[in-house]
């Protein structure tokens, strides 16, 4: 049985290690597969083969001893119910602390073993028996819960337990013939799961978020490319809203968030309750979330383009040569600024507190400017109307006196008495 | 001296946020019984349910999340009932991708035994294999899941009832016959249902089937008797193959049929499909 066992073992880690790297995902889904497989077949077998050594998170055995009697401040351990394996674990963690010498425990209506014990099949345990750093063999009669902690059980034929067995950290193994009136329970170390949660180191951590950064800049890059391209009047004036009624286009943002999904469960139950609109409903429900997503990023894109046409265009008021303000100045300046904090967060996010404290800023600040674009490109109809966008002229700048006030100089048709005090003809 | 700490600082491993997960398994000895009562409340993950002849009245191995869920193995020996399963600890509301739940669970059920069974799942995914097995009485709850629930041999005992319900979920019910049960009560929420009346129908039964909003696939043998009635809201339903008799529609071959299927099916929004197999 070992020997298949180790066959089955090979097995699966020669499967691991010719995988290529390229498809880690793929082996780590096979080998837990494989893990559970095995898992099921041992399962089905009805045993749990005990191993040669500890297994892991498992304690080295200890020397086989009666454990000394426990004093007031040790621990006591209450071994007759043990439906909640995990909370009678967590009572075993000050042990992992101490030295063998120094354990101590104390099991009501019961005793604790150091060490690996075994029971005889002429022998008879009242009462709970707690084995400690070692194995349990038993060929007699147990009259209590059995609990194992960092070792495993045998229970051996003829042998009887009439209460449950508990192996922490260990196997349990029932040989044929061997009685287990109650439950047969066993709880293995804490294992971090490889996939999730691989310790990596900060340089690595960087590196990933900044090729992460690389990618968002690219794509946001690339579709703003588009945008100044193919809609760039429309990208101008929600722009423009941007700039001149920020505040307006942030509340706008922030109810069009709070009624985006009312708004869309409205859409589906109008059209559901229509006969018609029930064809129509897969079309509203694409378009919906299409317009919804144009709206967000073409937004976010908008404010990029405001910010960068602001710095662009006080630089160069300032003398600075900076080449041709278009668009794609405007919006690529946009960019490295707002996603500069993101930056800062790929670079310093593996420091602790101040990592945390950078990416909820950048977070912050990337709802605060998105919630904007969102916002001035509903009140500019996604840039189609130009009343917030600062273009409009004022009431107070309609007016028609130019149609009346006849200005005194720059008319030739009109020629005062007294040309020689023209100042066209001058004296 | 500072360049050796920003060396460390920059190779020592950082630890994200894991997923701690352990092993348990639990399981009880035959010793005579007779029957059992078996709660089983799976909150996420993936969950098998296969029938077992070995000489344990259950079995089952859970490989879970430590850090946000707890085992639960408890027998009640006066009542015959077992808690199986895994529950959440901790509070508050936390949204997981299903990539970071990565739990399984594997349940094994004697066949020796007759057998309620009632089944919650959560989130996850369920393979639920019940043929073989002496079911008296199944009750079924899934929320967010994709279950599948076969009979693959027929029931060794007559199934007083069978109680399903579903949430925002996908759920097969595959050879209902073999489950051997006089009523089938279906509760569908959100999302498709597969219903296979295949299988050996020992007695005529009746199926209650409600449903919100999704798709329905009935599946039935051409020599299994069904008079079906639907009560529909904004429903499609093709009606090929079927004769209309009033308000109730009949199979062919309904008059000729050795069994007979009274088939209450109530949609809201969604369509409702037939296929019919030999």
């Amino acid at each position: 049985m070992r020997a298949r066992n180790r066959a089955f073992a090979t097995l699966a880690l020669l499967l691991a290690i010719s995988r290529p790297a390229a498809a880690a995902d793929r082996g780590t889904a096979a080998l837990t597969a494989a893990r559970d497989i095995w898992g099921i077949i041992q399962q089905l077998r009805g045993d749990h083969e005990a191993q040669d050594g500890p297994r892991p998170g498992q304690a080295p055995a200890a020397h086989p001893q009666p454990m000394p009697p426990a004093g007031p401040s040790d621990l006591t351990i209450d071994l007759s119910d043990l439906s909640r394996p995990a909370a009678i674990e967590s009572r075993f963690a000050p042990l992992n602390r101490l030295a063998e010498s120094q354990i101590r425990v104390t099991v009501p209506n019961g005793q604790a073993r150091l060490g690996n014990y075994s029971v005889g099949s002429d022998q008879t345990v009242r009462g709970h028996l707690l084995v400690v750093r070692g194995d349990a063999d038993i060929y007699g009669r147990v009259q209590g819960n059995l609990v194992a902690l960092d070792g495993n059980v045998t229970v051996h034929p003829g042998a009887v337990i009439a209460g449950d067995v508990l192996v922490v950290h260990g196997v349990a193994r029932v040989v044929d013939g061997g009685v287990v009136d109650g439950e047969i329970r066993t709880l293995s170390a804490a294992v971090p799961a490889a996939a999730a949660g691989a310790p990596v180191s900060a340089l690595a951590l960087t590196v990933r978020r900044l090729a992460g950064l690389a990618g968002v800049a690219m794509t946001l890059a690339f579709l703003g490319l588009g945008l100044a391209t193919f809609g760039h009047h429309n990208l101008e004036i929600v722009s423009d809203t941007v700039s001149h009624s920020f505040g307006r286009a942030f509340v706008t943002g922030l109810l069009g968030q709070v009624l985006l999904l009312p708004t869309f469960g409205m859409v589906v139950v109008g059209l559901v309750l229509s006969v018609a609109g029930i064809l129509l409903l897969p079309f509203a429900v694409v378009a919906y979330v299409l317009l919804a997503v144009i709206a967000i990023v073409g937004g976010y894109l908008a404010v990029a383009h405001a910010m960068g046409e602001t710095y662009v265009r006080r630089r160069m008021a300032r003398g600075v040569t900076m080449g041709a303000p278009s668009s794609y100045r405007f919006l690529t300046t946009g960019l490295v600024a707002t996603l500069a904090l993101w930056a800062a967060w790929a670079l310093f996010g593996w420091v602790p507190v101040a990592g945390d404290l950078i990416r909820g800023a950048a977070i912050l600040v990337t709802w605060l400017l998105g919630t904007a674009g969102f916002g001035a490109a509903l009140l500019s109809r996604a840039g189609l109307r130009e009343n917030f966008a600062g273009r409009i002229i004022p009431p107070e700048a309609l007016t028609d006196e130019y149609l009346w006030a006849t200005p005194q100089f720059g008319v030739p048709a009109v020629r005062r008495p007294g040309g020689a005090r023209s100042p066209i003809g001058g004296p | 001296m500072s360049r050796l700490a920003l060396a460390f600082a920059l190779f020592a491993p950082v630890t994200a946020a894991a997923q701690t997960t352990r092993d348990f398994t639990t399981s009880r000895q035959l010793h005579g019984e007779s029957r059992l009562e078996a709660r089983v409340a799976y909150e996420a993950g993936s969950l098998r349910i296969v029938p077992s002849a070995a000489g344990d009245l259950y079995r089952m191995h859970v490989t879970y999340d430590s850090d946000r869920f707890a085992p639960v193995s408890a027998f009640d020996a006066a009542a015959g009932v077992a808690r199986l399963g895994l529950e959440s600890v901790g509070t508050g509301f936390r949204v997981s991708s299903r990539r970071r739940v990565e739990q399984s669970g594997f349940l094994a059920l004697s066949s020796r035994v007759a057998l309620s069974l009632a089944l919650e799942l959560g989130a996850g995914d369920g393979d639920i294999e019940l043929g073989g097995l002496q079911l008296t009485r199944l009750r079924l709850s899934t929320g967010a899941s994709r279950t599948t629930v076969r009979f693959s041999r027929p029931n060794s005992s007559r199934c007083e009832r069978a109680d399903l319900s579903a949430g925002a979920a996908d759920i097969s019910l595959l050879a209902l016959g073999n489950a051997r049960c006089q009523l089938v009560r279906f509760d569908g929420g959100v999302g498709t249902t597969l219903l296979d009346l295949t299988g050996a129908w020992p007695a005529d039964a009746r199926l209650d089937v409600h449903l919100a909003i999704g798709a329905l696939t009935l599946r039935i043998p051409r020599g299994l008797g069904v008079r079906l009635t639907v009560d529909r809201f904004l429903s499609s339903f093709s009606s090929g193959g079927w004769t209309r008799q009033g308000k109730v529609y009949l199979s062919p071959g309904y008059a000729r049929a050795s069994r007979h299927i009274d088939l209450a099916l109530a949609t809201a929004f969604g369509g409702v499909d037939v296929e019919w197999v030999n």
